[in-house]
């Protein structure tokens, strides 16, 4: 579905972004974590079209991307983090305009509003939406021609937590249909939970790419916390992978004195800490 | 052809919901009556009063010109002010990743209210002139107003960057068309100071009756037009990056 190689792109003389390659296989939900400014959105642009002065290649439905056509935007739905509607116009006139701008048929603007939780202000102007409604607007624009790929930013940026699982949901029921998802994130734990690979980018390069769980597995393992009382509470841990042999906790077990035992395993928070040194904050 | 249609018709929409856009297209033509019925009215008054045989009706030709200008100008204006909305919402860099692209938004919003504008001037014109204009004249006149048109709306455009800024642009801008003016009043060779204007060569055709200096009024025009959409393109481009 998307292939890039050896992919560089400058605003200025010096590189942006540089010797990037990657491959996104059909119907995979591909995330780019990164800091700010760290080139994810510069990267989206190239594969949506929109920058079109890079060097390398980058294909995307067949197409490479400098040479794209009006016709690519038929297969591509785009999620931008800020708003891109008529605030003067009701979110019904909204998606019925931009449908109507695809050749394909369009997705039903009142089911896709449903689904979303604004059919009741299907009729409201978008001016008049909360920043989290606007998002869920959005979101629906980009798949109103139900497009094979979507490049969806910050997806769940703005939305309480309800909202933000109903969003995670309709991504994996669209991911469940067979499409391709570019997700660009600053947020671990979404991305943990909804992609199959992740690449983290730090100044316009790739540092890691594998999937979530084989990135947090390359850490080692999980450790284990307890908690005992002996004159006073007590703590310690040991990895997972020794706690076998760790007779002080064996011995708590036979006598039943354990106050409290956990397992914290890394998160991907952790590993893009370890890999980048950097936070994503 | 189906998305820039649809796209200019989403124009309109948005104009329905913006009293100021929609009066502003209004505006040639209640401008078109009050040249029409009360200039002349107010002429006789101030003959009558003054008894001169005429104060006003040496002017009816720029009265005329300027009249030529106006409908192309505020369908121009009201197009650049829809943009600049887009571009504050942001609709702009969407609609360039949709199947209507860079090419149709603007022939959408550029290219559609000049043919319009075109075909209006000529109309009005035709119904509000006070002289007696030849068709040959109304058209070529119709063409020069609509350029001129889209030379206001391109530095609108370029040099602003919200509507607030673009209203303010917009009253700077109509000055290009006081080129008109310039060869009715100076007769020396200082007129030619604003001869990079094109309006300056629609008012020396018409003064002068001479359709021919229509022509450099035209590739002025297209120089005008071509180096503001570059720039216009270029700041479009800034902001996608």
């Amino acid at each position: 579905m998307i292939t890039v190689e050896n992919l560089s792109f400058s605003y200025s003389k010096s590189p942006f972004i540089s010797g990037m390659s990657f491959s996104v296989s059909e119907g995979e939900i591909f995330g780019f974590l990164g800091p700010s400014g760290a080139g994810k959105s510069t990267l989206q642009k190239i594969l949506i079209g929109m920058l079109r002065t890079y060097q390398g290649s980058c294909i995307v439905n067949g197409v490479e991307c400098k040479n794209r056509t009006k016709h690519f935007y038929e297969n591509i739905g785009v999620d931008f983090e800020f708003s891109t509607m008529y605030e003067k116009l009701t979110a019904k006139e909204n998606l019925q305009f931009f449908s109507s701008l695809y050749k394909k048929q369009p997705r039903p603007v009142d089911v896709l509003l449903k689904m979303v939780g604004l059919e009741q202000d299907a009729d409201k102007r978008v001016a008049d939406y909360s920043k989290g409604m606007k998002s869920r607007l959005n979101f629906i624009k980009a798949l109103l021609h139900d497009p094979p790929l979507l490049c969806l930013d910050e997806p769940t940026s703005g939305l309480d937590p309800a909202n933000s699982r109903m969003m995670k949901n309709m991504i994996l029921e669209e991911k469940a249909k067979g499409k391709t998802i570019l997700l660009t994130t600053h947020n671990m734990q979404d991305a943990a939970e909804l992609c199959d690979r992740v690449a983290f980018i730090v100044n316009g390069k790739i540092c890691a790419l594998d999937s979530p769980h084989n990135l947090i597995m390359s850490k080692g393992a999980a450790a284990v916390t307890y908690t005992w009382i002996e004159n006073g509470e007590h703590s310690a841990s040991c990895s997972l992978e020794q706690i076998s042999s760790d007779e002080r906790l064996k011995s708590l077990i036979a006598e039943n004195r354990l106050q409290s035992i956990h397992s914290s395993e890394p998160t991907l928070n952790d590993i893009f800490m370890d890999i980048t040194g950097r936070t994503l904050l | 052809m189906r998305a820039i249609r649809l796209s200019f018709f989403q124009m309109i929409a948005v104009l329905r919901r913006d009293m100021m856009l929609l009066v502003s297209c209004l505006a040639p033509i209640l401008a078109g009556f009050f040249f029409r019925f009360a200039i002349p009215l107010l002429e006789t008054a101030l003959t009558d009063s003054f008894h001169i045989t005429s104060i006003i009706s040496p002017c009816y030709e720029l009265i005329d010109l300027l009249f030529a200008m106006l409908p192309s100008t505020m369908f121009c204006f009201v197009s650049a002010m829809v943009s600049l909305e887009e571009r504050d919402e942001k609709t702009v860099s969407y609609l360039f990743i949709t199947p209507l692209g860079k090419t149709g938004y603007l022939f959408a919003r550029f290219g559609i209210p000049a043919v319009i504008a075109f075909f209006a001037t000529a109309i009005l014109l035709s119904v509000f002139k006070l002289t007696a204009l030849s068709p040959l004249t109304i058209l070529l006149l119709a063409a020069g107003g609509t350029l001129q048109g889209m030379i206001v709306a391109l530095l609108v455009l370029t040099f602003s960057s919200n509507k607030l800024e673009g209203m303010a642009v917009a009253k700077l801008s109509t000055l290009t068309i006081l080129g008109a003016v310039t060869p009715f009043f100076i007769q020396s060779d200082t007129q030619y100071v604003t001869s990079p204007l094109p309006s300056f060569w629609i008012g020396k055709a018409i003064l002068e009756d001479v359709p021919l200096y229509m022509l450099p009024a035209f590739v002025l025009s297209a120089m005008w037009i071509y180096f503001l959409l570059k720039r216009y393109l270029g700041k479009i481009q800034e902001k996608i990056n």
